[in-house]
């Protein structure tokens, strides 16, 4: 991971983050619904507009980050593209059977899997942790407990990457050879996760016995160190929203690409 | 007492879940990679994915652990930045729900490597049923789709079947886990 990871604050990173990630699911259900490729094209475009100008992340880091997105669209159209049902043949290699369906239904997979990555992306870069979970416990009455226990993990994880690299060292300095095949993979991932899953577990529970020595308790009337409302971003996102997913119906409808409107089989 | 999980349970199953967050992170980019091959292979290390669930109940044994470690997994490669994004989420809880629904069939009771791999199996098929909207695996030709469920199950047994079990047993050497197990009959036995 890079050391500097500065960014701007952009407009994004002030929506109220449980809003955000409710949005996010609600959108992730309409993209399930959406059967066509046209609307699915505009639609992943106007999410990409967000990742690209709104985050508020340097360009080069943009760009690294992207490059995970050609690979998710291949590997969720694929298998779709070669192995799909379908009736008009393209190609047909042995087992490869490429149909105009399959080929079509595959492309929506790979566009859909972006529009995921992009959303899932986009709320990864613009949204802290211990917001969301300040937010979870203000907004939606997650029991602090489970909150605390979160940001408290989150913490530990820098430090679990640390013991990783201690771990590393100490097994080169003892000059620990690793053997080949299956078996020394796997004596490899026990002597790198017994430890640390193990100082993990002892460190959680100390952490929970010493929450509780200082009175940390469920109760609901709790005081918050950050409060977290809402604001005219959180508007904003929501018009920008009601703005892109009318439009790419309407241009879908008026300027399609493909003259396929439904990808599923047999419709 | 306090009913349901304590603050100890909770934490501790949530940053093994995390732990394992960071895996399955890391475990995207294989899966692509993989998946170039072609024929669903990368469908064998799927059940990495379920194995967050399977571990932390294996150590913690107590209800409601499983899913919570499933969905807290999935939420952290979900804020790490995970390529599926939200339907990682949608994915855990489905994942969680049908390996906790095991464990609660033999009334969290028995924690063998039989019941680890029943548990990855029933998440597997949770997947799928997902899969069944979010990748229109049912519009795969027949043969195709018989191989990816074969694949992705026995992924689930290999991984989070034996491979979690044999870890929890290893980690059970350690002493470690007797800090968050539940009390036995034996142990009050021993201080009888």
């Amino acid at each position: 991971m890079p050391m500097d990871f500065s960014y701007k604050e952009t407009w994004l990173h002030k929506i109220n983050p449980s809003l955000k990630l409710l949005i996010m699911i609600l959108l992730f259900i309409h993209l399930l619904m959406i059967h066509n490729t046209n609307i699915l094209i505009n639609y992943m475009i106007g999410m990409i507009v967000l990742y690209l100008f709104f985050t508020g992340h340097p360009w080069k880091r943009l760009l690294v980050i992207s490059i995970p997105f050609l690979l998710i669209f291949l590997t969720s159209s694929t298998s779709m593209i070669f192995f799909g049902k379908g009736e008009i043949t393209w190609a047909k290699w042995g087992l490869v059977h490429i149909t105009e369906e399959s080929f079509f239904r595959g492309l929506h997979l790979g566009f859909r899997g972006i529009s995921f990555a992009v959303l899932g992306i986009v709320f990864a870069l613009t949204t802290r942790p211990v917001y969301l979970f300040y937010s979870l416990m203000q907004q939606f009455k997650m029991k602090p407990k489970y909150a605390y226990s979160f940001m408290a993990a989150i913490r530990l994880i820098p430090l679990m990457i640390e013991e990783m690299q201690t771990l590393h060292y100490a097994l080169q300095v003892r000059g620990v050879q690793g053997e080949r095949g299956v078996k020394g993979f796997y004596k490899k991932i026990k002597s790198y996760s017994i430890p640390l899953l193990s100082q993990s577990i002892r460190r959680a529970y100390r952490i929970a016995v010493a929450m509780e020595a200082k009175r940390f308790s469920n109760r609901g009337n709790r005081t918050y160190f950050y409060q977290l409302g809402f604001s005219k971003f959180d508007v904003i996102f929501l018009c920008y929203l009601l703005v892109i997913i009318p439009l790419s119906y309407v241009t879908a409808t008026h300027f399609p690409y493909f003259s396929i409107t439904d990808v599923r089989y047999g419709s | 007492m306090e009913k349901g999980l304590k603050l100890t349970d909770i934490l501790v199953t949530i940053i093994i879940a995390l732990i394992f967050g960071v895996i399955y992170k890391l475990w995207g980019p294989l899966y692509g990679v993989v998946a170039t091959l072609g024929l669903h292979l990368e469908q064998l290390i799927y059940g990495m994915w379920f194995i967050a669930a399977v571990v932390a109940y294996l150590i913690i044994r107590k209800p409601g652990v499983a899913l919570l470690a499933e969905v807290a997994a999935a939420q952290g490669e979900f804020i790490f930045g995970g390529e599926w994004g939200v339907a990682t989420l949608i994915f855990g809880i489905g994942q969680g729900l049908a390996a906790e629904l095991i464990f609660a069939a033999f009334r969290y009771k028995r924690y063998d490597m039989l019941i680890a791999s029943l548990a990855g199996v029933a998440a597997a098929f949770a997947s799928i049923g997902i899969d069944f909207y979010y990748g229109y695996i049912g519009d795969l030709a027949l043969w195709n789709l018989l191989i990816l469920f074969g694949t992705r199950i026995a992924g689930a047994i290999l991984i989070s079947g034996i491979f979690a079990h044999l870890l929890v047993q290893a980690l059970e050497k350690t002493g470690v886990t007797n800090l968050v197990r539940p009390a036995t009959k034996e142990d009050y036995q021993a201080l009888g």
